[in-house]
Formats: C-alpha cells, sequence, structure tokens
C-alpha cells in the first residue's frame, strides 16, 4: 500500500472524528466562550462520563456492537444508590455501599440481558436499545408502584400522599453523596499532566530495558511525554490552566485514578484467557465455536462485565461536582445514547474499540455538547437550534457509524463470494 | 437428542393438561359460591340483616363526627394551655404537636368508651327514619346523575372544541351574546331543558378566556426567559447590577425586552439566579420554554364547579333536608350529645351521613362495601356475616370463575391456539379479555370504552399499515416510517400556513405529505438496499436522525403565518398546533352517529377501510406479489426474474407514503398536530401494534393490521381506566404500555434472530 493510500485509509476510518475535531473548533470560536470556561467545563464532563463510555468497549470486541442496555447498568445504580441514600449513609462508605448493590444486581441483569441477546444474534443494536426502553417500565413501575408500598422506605424518599419515590432527589447537604469521591482530593491540571508525562516516559524506559518495545516505540513515546509536558507549559496554553486568567483548573485526584484504573482493566483483560475468548467470539462465531469456546458463555459474560461497569459508571457521575441531584425517572434514559455517540465519535466502530477512542471520544463530544447552545445562539440567533443540533449530531453519529459498519460487512461479502467464486472456477 | 426432546414437549403437555383441569375444578368451586350468593342476596333473612348493617353503620358514622369533634376540641384545648405556659417558645415544632396529639388521642379514647354502642330503644322509628332518608336520597341520587351527565356532555363537546376562548367570550360580550357563540359549537346548550344550564356555562366561558389570557402571558415569560438565558453566556459581565440598571443592561442586549416590562420582575428574578451562580463559578443549564399547547392534549372531564341544578332537584335536595332532620331527632334522642353540635360539625355529620346512605347505587356489594367501612359488621352476629360477605362478593366470584375457566381453556388448547394464532397474540387476547372482566368489576362502562377504541382505531390504524409494505418487501420493521411521517407533518403545517380548512385541508396535506414523502421515501430505500441484513437498526437510527434534524428544519424553515409560529421570536413553528377550526375530528365526525351508546367514527373507520381494501388489493396484484415474493425469499425471487432491489424499493417508498397520510388521519383524529420530537416514537407504536396482530418480521397481512391496532388500542384504553380506578394517578397504564410495545418487538426479534443471520 502506498503512503498516499494510506493516509485516505487513514481519513476515511476516522472521518467522523475529524469531523468532530473541526466542528468543536469551528464551535469554540464561533461561541465566543471563554477557553479557560470551555477547559473547565470539559474536564468535568470527561470525569463525570469517561467511565461509562469505557463500559462499552467489551461487547463490541466480543463482537454485540454498542451495547445500549447499560442503561439497565445505570438503572442497577440508581437503585443502589435510592436504597443508600434511604438508610442514610453518606460520603465514601454510602458511594461503596451503593457500589456493592450495584455489582450483584448489574450482574444479574447483565446475564438476563446477555441471555437475550443471544437469542437475537445480529441484531444486538437495536435488541439492547428496545429492551433498554422496555426495561424503563420496568424501572418505573418497581419506583412508582413497589418502592414506598411492598418494599418499605423512609419517608424522605418518597412522595407523601401517593405511592412511590420523589421525582428528585437530593444528592447534597445531609444526604452527603455529593462529590463524595471528587472531593476527596484535588491537583492542579498542570501538574497532574507533568506526572502524567513523567510516568508515560518511565513505562517506556523500563519497558525498553525489559525488551518488550523497539527502540523507535521507546523514541516516540518520549517524544510524546516531552512533546504534552511543553505544550502545556507554553505560556498561552498554561494561561487557560494555572489560574492566570480564570481559575486554576483541578483534577479530582481519586475519579481520575479509578478511570485509569478502568483502562488498565480493560487492556489487561484483553491479555488473558477471557479476553481472548472474546476477540475470538468477536471475530468470528463459527470459528471460536469450532476451537472449543462456549460462545454463547462468553458473549453473557462481556454483558455482565459492561452492565456492572455501566452501573458503577452512574454512580461516578452521580456523585460528580454540579449535578447534586437524581432524577430518578429520567437519570438513565440518555446514558446509551450518549456513551454510544461519544465512542463513536472517537473513532471505534460497531466492532472495533480502544480505551483511547473512548477517551477521545468522550472528549470531542462533549466539547460540542458544551458549546453548540451559545455558537448556535451566535450563529442563528437561537439557543434552541443549538439543543437540537446536539440531538442530531448523536443520533446521526450512531447511525453513520451503522452505516459504515453494514456498509463495509456488505463489501467484505461480496469480496468473499468473488475470491470463493474465482477459487472454484 | 430428539427423543429427549419429545419426552420435553410430552411432559409439558401433561403438566399443562393437570394445571388446566385444577383451574377448571377452581373455576367450578367459584361459580357454585357465587351462585349461592345471588340465592342468598333474594333471601329476607339478608335483607334483614342488611339493613341492620346500615342503622349500625348510620349511628357509627354519627358517633364518629361526635368524636372526632371531642376529640379535636381537646386537642386545640392543651395548645391553648401550652401557649399559656411561659416554656412555650423553648419547645419545639415537633414536641409541641406530639403533646397535642397524645391529647386528642386520650380524649378520643375517653369518647368512644362513652358513645360506642349506644342504646336504641325506639328501633322501628330510627329505621324507618333511615329508610326515608334513603329513599330520597336514592331518588334525587338519581336525579342529579341524569342532570350531571347532560351537563357533562354539553362541557367536553365545549371544552374539546373551542380553541380560542377569548374570542368566544370576548370582553364586552353580554351573556345572550356568548351563549350564541357556545351554541355554535354545542347547539344542545340552547335546548329548553339545559336553559338553567346556561349560567353556568357563561362562567365557564369567561373562566376559560382569562385562564388562556394567563397562560399565553405565562408562555411570553416563559419564552422571554428562555431567550434571555440561551442568548447570555457569561453572567459575570451582570455581576453587581441589580434592579432598573440591569433590566437596562439586559435590554440593550437584548432588544426583545422591550415592551415586555410586565414581565420585568420575572426576568430579573432568573437574571439574578443566573448572575449569582456565576459568581460562584457555577453555570445553571438554560431555561426551556414550555409549550403550554402540549397540556390541553388528553381526554376530557367535566369540572362540575360550572353545574346549576334545575328547580326540580333543588325541591328535591330540599326533601332531602326534612329527612335529614327527621333522622337527626332520632340520632339526638339516642345520643342526646348530638345536639349540641354547632353549623359547622352538623354539616360535616350529614355529608358522612349522605354518604354512607346514598353511595352511588343501591347495587348490593355497593351498599355492603359502604357499611363495612363504617363498621356496620358491629351489628352481625354469628354466621350472618359471613353469609353477607358471600352475598356480596356473587359479581366477583363469577368474573373470577370465568376468568380461570378461559384461562383453563386456553392452557388445554394452547397448542391449537398457538399454532392458530401465535403466542402474543393468544396472549393479549386474553388480556384483553381480562380487562374487559376487570372493568365490568370497576363498573366502568365497557361500551363507552369501546367507542374510545374505535375513535382510536382510525386514529392509528393507518399508521399500522404503513408497517405492512414494508415487511412485506423484506425490510422488516420499517422503523424509519418517521420519515413519512415528517413528510405529512409538513403537509399540515402548509396547509395552515395557507389557512385553509375542511376537506380540502385534510386533502391537501394528504397529498402534499404523500409528495414530499416519494423522493425521501425512494433515497431511504436506496440506502436500506445496500444495508441488508441490518435494516431494522439502521432505521431507528436513521429515523431518530431525521426527526432531530427536522426539529433544526422546524425552527428554521421560512412559515410566517403568525398563528403557526412563535409569537415572539417571530419565526420557528411552534410544538403543538391545534387543528379546531382546521380539519380536526373532521373524518371522525363525517357520517358519525351513536348505537348502544357507543360513538361510532365512521368516517374514519371508513377511511381505514378503504387504505386496507387497497392495501389489500395490491398485495394481490402482479406487483404485490412480486414484492411479497422478494421480501420472504429474495434468492427465488432473484432466480424468477424479480427485481429483488426495485421490489424493496416499491415497498419502502409505498410505507413511508402510507406513514405520511397515516400521521395527517392521526393528526385529524387527535385535533393537534405534534412537530419537534413528538414523532420519534411513532414507528414503535405502529410496529408493536402490528406484531400484536400476528405478523412478523417477514409476514403481514391486512387482519394483522386491524387485528393488532384493535387489541393493541383496546389494552391500552381498558388498561388505562382500570389503572386509574386501581391506583390513583396515571403512571400504572404508562408503564404497561411501554412494557406491551417494547415486550412485543424484542420477543418478535427474538423469533427472527438466528433465521435472518445466514
Amino acid at each position: 500500500m502506498t503512503n498516499q493510500n494510506k493516509v485516505l485509509a487513514h481519513v476515511s476510518k476516522y472521518a467522523v472524528t475529524y469531523l468532530f475535531i473541526a466542528l468543536s473548533t469551528l464551535f469554540i470560536v464561533v461561541s465566543g466562550l471563554d477557553i479557560n470556561y470551555v477547559a473547565s467545563q470539559l474536564l468535568l464532563r470527561l470525569n463525570r462520563n469517561a467511565f461509562i463510555v469505557l463500559a462499552l468497549i467489551i461487547p463490541i470486541i466480543a463482537g454485540m456492537g454498542i451495547n445500549f442496555a447499560i442503561t439497565i447498568g445505570a438503572m442497577a445504580a440508581q437503585i443502589g444508590l435510592l436504597l443508600t441514600i434511604n438508610w442514610g449513609v453518606s460520603g465514601v462508605p454510602g458511594i461503596l455501599l451503593a457500589a456493592a448493590i450495584t455489582l450483584p444486581l448489574g450482574a444479574f441483569f447483565g446475564f438476563l440481558i446477555g441471555k437475550l441477546l443471544n437469542k437475537m444474534k445480529g441484531q444486538e443494536t437495536i435488541g439492547s436499545l428496545i429492551l433498554g426502553y422496555f426495561a424503563n417500565g420496568a424501572y418505573q413501575l418497581l419506583f412508582l408502584f413497589i418502592f414506598g408500598t411492598i418494599i418499605p422506605l423512609n419517608s424522605n424518599v418518597t412522595i407523601v400522599g401517593a405511592s412511590g419515590v420523589q421525582n428528585t432527589l437530593n444528592l447534597t447537604g445531609q444526604v452527603g453523596l455529593y462529590t463524595a469521591v471528587d472531593g476527596i482530593a484535588h491537583i492542579p491540571f498542570l501538574t497532574a499532566l507533568y506526572i502524567f508525562a513523567a510516568v508515560l516516559a518511565a513505562l517506556a524506559v523500563v519497558q525498553y530495558l525489559r525488551k518488550t518495545i523497539s527502540v523507535k516505540r521507546l523514541a516516540v513515546s518520549l517524544g510524546l511525554a516531552a512533546a504534552l509536558a511543553v505544550v502545556f507549559s507554553l505560556p498561552p496554553i498554561a494561561a487557560v490552566f494555572n489560574g492566570s486568567h480564570g481559575r486554576v483548573i483541578r483534577l479530582p485526584l481519586v475519579t481520575w485514578m479509578l478511570i485509569l484504573l478502568l483502562c488498565l482493566f480493560n487492556s489487561t483483560i484483553m491479555r488473558t484467557r477471557l479476553g481472548q475468548k472474546f476477540r475470538a467470539v468477536g471475530q468470528s462465531q463459527t470459528v471460536a465455536n469450532a476451537s472449543g469456546i462456549n460462545v454463547d458463555r462468553t458473549r453473557v459474560i462481556a454483558i455482565m462485565i459492561s452492565t456492572v461497569l455501566a452501573g458503577w459508571g452512574q454512580i461516578m457521575f452521580m456523585q460528580s461536582d454540579g449535578i447534586g441531584t437524581f432524577q430518578t425517572y429520567a437519570a438513565h434514559e440518555q446514558v446509551g445514547l450518549y456513551a454510544g455517540a461519544a465512542i463513536l465519535v472517537g473513532g471505534a466502530s460497531i466492532d472495533r474499540a480502544t480505551n483511547l477512542q473512548a477517551l477521545v471520544g468522550t472528549f470531542l463530544f462533549h466539547s460540542l455538547f458544551i458549546t453548540a447552545q451559545s455558537a448556535a445562539s451566535v450563529m442563528f440567533g437561537d439557543s434552541a437550534v443549538g439543543e437540537y443540533f446536539r440531538a442530531f449530531l448523536s443520533y446521526g453519529v450512531i447511525a453513520v457509524a451503522l452505516i459504515m459498519y453494514a456498509w463495509r460487512s456488505a463489501q467484505q461479502r461480496k469480496a468473499g463470494q468473488l475470491n470463493l467464486a474465482e477459487e472454484t472456477k | 437428542m430428539s427423543e429427549q426432546v419429545v419426552e420435553k414437549t410430552a411432559k409439558k403437555r401433561g403438566s399443562r393438561f393437570i394445571t388446566s383441569i385444577v383451574l377448571f375444578a377452581l373455576a367450578g368451586v367459584m361459580l357454585i359460591a357465587s351462585i349461592s350468593g345471588y340465592v342468598l342476596r333474594g333471601s329476607a333473612s339478608t335483607r334483614a340483616n342488611l339493613d341492620r348493617m346500615r342503622t349500625s353503620a348510620v349511628l357509627h358514622a354519627a358517633t364518629e363526627g361526635l368524636v372526632d369533634s371531642i376529640a379535636q376540641t381537646a386537642r386545640s384545648a392543651k395548645l391553648k394551655e401550652l401557649r399559656a405556659d411561659k416554656n412555650f417558645r423553648k419547645r419545639g415544632l415537633d414536641e409541641v404537636n406530639s403533646i397535642c396529639d397524645a391529647a386528642m388521642e386520650e380524649a378520643r379514647a375517653e369518647a368512644e368508651k362513652l358513645y360506642n354502642n349506644p342504646v336504641v330503644e325506639d328501633e322501628a322509628a330510627l329505621e324507618s327514619a333511615i329508610e326515608t332518608m334513603e329513599s330520597v336520597l336514592a331518588t334525587s341520587g338519581q336525579l342529579e346523575n341524569r342532570e350531571k351527565a347532560a351537563y357533562a356532555e354539553i362541557y367536553v363537546q365545549l371544552v374539546d372544541n373551542i380553541s380560542n376562548w377569548r374570542e368566544t367570550a370576548a370582553e364586552g360580550m353580554d351573556d345572550a351574546a356568548i351563549i350564541e357563540a357556545l351554541a355554535k359549537t354545542a347547539p344542545a346548550i340552547k335546548d329548553a331543558g339545559n336553559a338553567h344550564l346556561q349560567p353556568g356555562f357563561v362562567r365557564l366561558a369567561k373562566d376559560m378566556a382569562a385562564a388562556q389570557l394567563a397562560r399565553e402571558e405565562a408562555e411570553q415569560q416563559g419564552q422571554l426567559i428562555s431567550m434571555m438565558t440561551g442568548a447570555i453566556a457569561d453572567w459575570t459581565e451582570y455581576s453587581g447590577l441589580e434592579g432598573d440598571a440591569l433590566w437596562e443592561k439586559l435590554a440593550a442586549e437584548l432588544p426583545d425586552l422591550n415592551g415586555n416590562e410586565r414581565f420585568k420582575d420575572a426576568l430579573l428574578e432568573t437574571a439574578a439566579k443566573h448572575i449569582a451562580a456565576a459568581e460562584n463559578g457555577e453555570t445553571l443549564p438554560e431555561e426551556a420554554a414550555t409549550d403550554e399547547g402540549a397540556e390541553t392534549v388528553g381526554e376530557t372531564l367535566a369540572d362540575y364547579s360550572y353545574f346549576i341544578p334545575t328547580d326540580e332537584l333543588a325541591k328535591e335536595r330540599q326533601d332531602n333536608e326534612a329527612a335529614f332532620e327527621a333522622l337527626n331527632v332520632q340520632l339526638v334522642r339516642i345520643i342526646p350529645d348530638l345536639g349540641e353540635l354547632t353549623g359547622n360539625l352538623q354539616d360535616s355529620l350529614r355529608v358522612s351521613l349522605e354518604k354512607v346512605l346514598w353511595p352511588g347505587s343501591l347495587d348490593f356489594s355497593t351498599l355492603y362495601d359502604t357499611y363495612m367501612a363504617r363498621g356496620g359488621d358491629a351489628a352481625l352476629t354469628g354466621g350472618a356475616s359471613k353469609t353477607l360477605k358471600l352475598a356480596s362478593l356473587a359479581e366477583a366470584l363469577l368474573l373470577g370463575s370465568i376468568a380461570l375457566m378461559l384461562l383453563g381453556l386456553v392452557l388445554f388448547f394452547w397448542e391449537t391456539l398457538t399454532r392458530r394464532f401465535g403466542v402474543p397474540r393468544t396472549i393479549i387476547a386474553l388480556f384483553f379479555i381480562y380487562l374487559c372482566l376487570l372493568a365490568e368489576l370497576y363498573n366502568i362502562s365497557v361500551r363507552m370504552m369501546l367507542g374510545n377504541v374505535l375513535e382510536r382505531m382510525t386514529m392509528y390504524g393507518v399508521l399500522v399499515l404503513a408497517m405492512m409494505p414494508g415487511i412485506q418487501c423484506g425490510i422488516g420493521l420499517n422503523m424509519g416510517m418517521t420519515i413519512g411521517c415528517i413528510s405529512g407533518l409538513l403537509g399540515i403545517v402548509l396547509s395552515l400556513q395557507f389557512n385553509m380548512t375542511g376537506f380540502a385541508a385534510l386533502l391537501f396535506a394528504c397529498l402534499s405529505g404523500a409528495a414530499f414523502s416519494l423522493p425521501l421515501g425512494w433515497a431511504y430505500s436506496k440506502l436500506l438496499n445496500r444495508m441488508k441484513g441490518n435494516e431494522m437498526t439502521i432505521s431507528t437510527y436513521v429515523g431518530f436522525s431525521f426527526v432531530s434534524l427536522m426539529c433544526i428544519g422546524w425552527m428554521m424553515l421560512p412559515f410566517n403565518n403568525p398563528k403557526i409560529i412563535w409569537l415572539l421570536s417571530g419565526r420557528g413553528l411552534r410544538v403543538t398546533h391545534s387543528l379546531l377550526g382546521s380539519f380536526a375530528h373532521l373524518l371522525d365526525k363525517f357520517l358519525s352517529f351513536k348505537v348502544f351508546g357507543i360513538n361510532v367514527p365512521t368516517g374514519g373507520l371508513l377511511f381505514l377501510g378503504v387504505c386496507c381494501f387497497i392495501m389489500w388489493l395490491f398485495s394481490r396484484s402482479r406487483t404485490g406479489i412480486a414484492m411479497t415474493a422478494a421480501g420472504s425469499n429474495p434468492r427465488f425471487a432473484e432466480a424468477s426474474g424479480i427485481n429483488v432491489n426495485h421490489m424493496r424499493t416499491v415497498g419502502t417508498v409505498l410505507s413511508t407514503m402510507i406513514a405520511a397520510v397515516g400521521i395527517v388521519i392521526y393528526s385529524q383524529a387527535f385535533g393537534y398536530a405534534q412537530l419537534y420530537t413528538a414523532p420519534r416514537q411513532l414507528g414503535f407504536i405502529a410496529a408493536s401494534a402490528i406484531l400484536i396482530g400476528g405478523a412478523t418480521v417477514s409476514k403481514a397481512r391486512v387482519s394483522h393490521v386491524l387485528i393488532g391496532v384493535f387489541l393493541f388500542e383496546g389494552v391500552l384504553v381498558f388498561g388505562q381506566q382500570i389503572a386509574n380506578s386501581v391506583v390513583a394517578g396515571g403512571g400504572l397504564s404508562e408503564v404497561m404500555r411501554i412494557m406491551i410495545s417494547n415486550g412485543i418487538i424484542l420477543y418478535a426479534l427474538t423469533q427472527s434472530g438466528g433465521a435472518r443471520r445466514d
């Protein structure tokens, strides 16, 4: 393949990503929003959403497409949070309790989802979407008619004079779940960045010394680390973060450690036997089956992991800075849509996804999210257009990704048939 | 392996057989119990016992009022005592409350000991007083029901059909003029028998006009707030400003604020909130403008506060007064302290007595339940209470027995039924019959609801029909039919833009909608032809994307009729458009008539019938047969010379065009056209209806459409009414809709899962 062809292939593969880079740059400029404000909002949303988006990776690799049923994981988390609030456990113990409740619930729901999706192979994306809608009905049944009547709850979470849980639950104040994880420790963004660059460089050196990577890779890694450190030290860029213009931007330390831990989990599990199974099933169920892998069981495990992780992601989202309330009947509704759109924006497709794609995608998707309204009111004199544009982007990105995937597999099928025809001749 | 399967099936069949036998036996027992209950109702001793319960309930209701008043007095006395104490302020509110409550409970217990089980000396006199009051109440109650029904009919007609109350009851119009204006919508208002209601309706019209004005003002205020919070990104610029200064700066930035000084306070309050948040480094979300039009959507219930009784009813009510006086005399003789009650308490006593003696009907089980709720069982001895309980349960037992028998029958013939009708259709049909039985049990009028079901069939029928060619041509459930729906909505909005009315508007909307959907459907079908095997996923998301894209379209398209755009910004279509005055209910009213109390929307049903007939003819034509062949077995069709892609295009375009007409029909039956995100879920509704009717993702017939839309809407209408009478609040029926609608699609997907993945 020539160099030019390589570039073309790369651009066509990441077309959506580049489009989003262009659009978000345009929007940031047009909206006239303060860059310090944009940066702080963006980081805030990144640490809020990254966890859930990362939860999508394993099912994608296992060939089950975008698991829109992560909304069900979010519902499990919300059951956990409700019980935690009900029992009055606050702070880090509260979050741990909610996570502990989410684990068995999410695993159980994931098991059921996996079983059902095994009955609709090839239609997992739409199946999980509709399953999410269906579960929303069951969730409402639970929260409106079963909680507070059959399962007794305290009066501080139920509607007075009617059955069911309140529309909005407060997480701040006495409840004490607001920023329970985010608030443990903060470090300035630039410090975090330098540490990150240093760790990157150190890891590369260690790997080189243990001879697992080549000199070329070492040079690239060291160069990247140095470039990161230098670029963010440049006065105009550093000024955005270090407080000389606006406020000092800080990162919630523990939240980011958890996000990085999840990235590590995602990449480590791929090196285990289970991870190999995921990959094998994702590439071809027939081949995997022939080589003795229990395909259905592997798929169920992938969905179970994804559901539990999504549930924990929802807890991270709920406790995060700037949320503060828990919309009992709506908080889970858009989870699947936004997470799915975000990972696709990062360059993932229906059958391939990496940690980096998830993080980049979340970053790009939310940069548009923050700026769309202001940009639209500048461009069209109406901020509502921005709101609709956001919705259009979310759905549109998913539609385009699905179309490109279907297109590619149709072409592969055609090519395969041609090859077969030629061989038989 | 196959032996195991056979064994398993045999086992399953065996257990079903046993279960159905058990169910039949249970049903038989319940039937016998029910019959004996009905027999008991006829016996004189039961009648006497019921009368005894009634007396006891009346006495109980009377003493209860007295005891309540004593307890309340004790509570306020305690509160006064605490107030006088100098430590009062040191106590918390909770403490004060608990002390007072304790005092109240103590007084209540004492009073109950004193007044419960009063001694009745002259039983006959009391009985006859109660008897008189009951019969008087029953006469006046029935009369009142009749009058209120006449009132409700006019009320619903008016409220459903008048869109602009400020025009109907404009300022300066006298009462006669308002009545004339109202009579244009509801001619019955001028009937001689309804003359007494007229002043009430005049008051209603005036109130509605005032409410409309308030709503419009609130809407404008909401829009201003939404515009302001959307336009201003950085509130810190306004930091430190307040009152007039803030207003001036805001008005300089946003010229729309000028001339809207009447909303100044609300706007400034919002601005202050945002400024305060900005100073703390937070950003509040933009306030979304609410669309007030959306609130009027839904079934209208009569509000009786504008009801005026006839003279006859007023006289009956006076008779009630006399009967109550007579009864009161008897009661005071038994419990002398009742005579001490003051006006207010006496009124409440009367209300509770009336509720005991006239619970809305004189039906045995209603009476029994009412008396029981008032402690009427105290009068019964030995086996009498059990006998009465059995008699009161006669209807419930009968219905339960029928339900069990049905379930037994369905289980018994399970294989035959599911082979003939499919699992979902069998289950949903059984569910529907159960809902009918439940409606009977809760005294909900089945006829009225059947009318509603017919209305909703005309509403959704054509939309569901749009699913059919999609399934036949092989693209499966066409979730992207929203593309057609949006074309249809565009047609409706155009007809509104040109101020068209009546059948011309309806025809124009249908035709132009179909015309728009033709190229869109064609392009969409070309896309789907390249995506074979993934159509449903892709069509869902293409539909979603198109809906959101058109949200921007509705904002930006150059419509300029002031009736349909946001007044303030001068552009952008509103979300909800009332079609009253355009073509609302036009088809449904056409030739409509009433039979057995069921409203038959003749025009709508005829239109649906004609559409179905044309579709049936089409599927028997050469093209139709070729299309079905291309859908059910593409390879075979290709081999026999059918252009599969062409046939898929025909089916997709047809589906999209029918959807465009469907949404126009839907909107005329609904009375409103809803834009923006409203059409997003229509594909799901249509898909679940046709699946319930027995279609699969690869096979559909006209009968599936009709059966499906009847069963689906029937379950929803009945379910909603019953859910509302079981649990307060509308949530349960919505939950049911979500679960049925998505559950059936999931079921269809599991059935197709293996087959489509070759």
